[in-house]
């Protein structure tokens, strides 16, 4: 082949393609858009909730709209209120009366437990003393009572006079000891005294044991 | 079990059982109010706090239901009131010189899961951006599936207007879509 000439070849293209090339291209080209069908697109929720979000709203609505639950009220069956009451004024009434301590009632007591002041060597004399020759009364007037006992079971009209009569003796006589022992009581000075009180404490003691 | 309207009305009416009858209502709906709400705000702690206040407006409001309404178209107008109210504030926060349309589609994007399809997250931006009463009609037909009889109560649009907004809310998502979807790939 001496002369070749490229112009006048003919131009056509030696490979082979399928006819409906251009065709489905195109359709796969737009497939994504051209198919997209909006009913027929899934209808889900993009978004992220939390876990506790619902019930956190409801207990909230909850809690503001709703009043707050009032502490119940007990109805006051005034019968019996007013017996409560009574017996409450009562109560108070005896406990003030007599449940205080013996001591607030014992004025010289109240007085030396209010001041606290140490007893001086007379007055502790003095009231022993007094309280020796007052049990001395007391086992003197015990000491006659079983004689009229006695009496009393024998003959009962006259037991009335006779105890009369005793009770009006051992009372002039127990004014007239009172009077002789302070008389007496004066005459010591407060030194004799205590040391009288000392040795009477067992005076007493032997009295009643002899 | 699922509790009856009638059943959520009588405890709400009796003040000794208003705590179950509130519990009730928010049981039977407070799902469905909050992807509601969520779909028009976007914003996820916005759409929890909207919520609450659209029960606790039904609860303030309860002596004005009438039975002759249902239940549940008388919540979604108080919701969609709620919404459109907090949306409007959201609004008004931006800053003068960003688009509000624009806005909410970056949001949407913001709060869109990590597993979110990518055709998904367009929709929601193709919603977006559409005007208003267009977007509640879509919303309310397209995925709570409400009739045009029940929207109409909701919105106070005739049926023809709203199937008029559904028909060009499609459209224009539809548009919306394509393109950008294009875009993408």
């Amino acid at each position: 082949m001496k002369k070749f000439d490229i112009e006048k070849l003919e131009r056509r293209n030696i490979y082979k393609a399928p006819d409906d090339l251009f065709e489905n291209l195109q359709a796969r080209v737009l497939s994504g858009v051209n198919d997209f069908d909006l009913e027929k697109l899934e209808r889900k929720n993009i978004y992220t909730v939390s876990e506790n979000v619902f019930e956190d709203i409801q207990n909230h609505v909850v809690n503001k709209v709703l009043p707050r639950r009032k502490a119940p009220v007990f109805k006051i069956n005034w019968a019996y209120a007013a017996a409560a009451s009574l017996a409450l004024i009562f109560g108070a009434t005896f406990v003030f009366n007599t449940g205080g301590s013996p001591d607030e009632t014992d004025p010289a007591v109240a007085y030396t437990v209010k001041n606290q002041q140490p007893k001086t060597e007379s007055q502790v004399a003095y009231e022993t003393l007094k309280s020796d020759l007052t049990s001395v009364e007391n086992d003197h007037q015990n000491t006659e009572k079983p004689k009229n006992n006695k009496s009393v079971a024998q003959n009962k009209p006259q037991a009335k006079t006779d105890q009369e009569a005793a009770d009006q003796s051992s009372k002039t006589v127990s004014k007239q000891d009172d009077a002789q022992m302070n008389d007496y009581l004066d005459s010591f000075s407060n030194s004799e005294i205590s040391e009288l009180a000392s040795n009477s404490t067992q005076d007493v003691y032997l009295d009643l044991y002899n | 079990m699922k509790i009856k309207d009638t059943e959520i009305i009588s405890l709400m009416q009796d003040p000794r059982t208003q705590e179950k009858g509130v519990r009730a209502l928010m049981d039977a709906y407070q799902s469905r109010l909050y992807w509601h709400i969520r779909r028009i705000i976007v914003d996820g702690d916005l759409a929890q706090d909207t919520l609450q206040e659209t029960f606790i407006k039904a609860y303030q409001n309860f002596h004005q239901f009438k039975n002759d309404s249902q239940l549940y178209t008388w919540l979604y107008r108080i919701a969609t009131n709620e919404a459109l109210q907090q949306l409007n504030k959201l609004k008004r926060m931006q800053k003068t010189d960003e688009d509000p349309d624009y806005h909410m589609q970056n949001l949407v994007a913001d709060n869109a899961g990590s597993d979110a399809e990518e055709i998904q997250i367009l929709l929601q931006k193709a919603i977006q951006s559409l005007p208003e009463k267009q977007k509640l009609v879509f919303m309310m037909r397209y995925y709570d599936d409400l009739p045009y009889e029940e929207i109409s109560r909701i919105v106070d649009m005739s049926v023809g207007t709203l199937k008029t907004n559904y028909h060009y809310a499609k459209q224009k998502i539809e548009d919306y879509i394509k393109e950008n979807y294009e875009d993408n790939f």
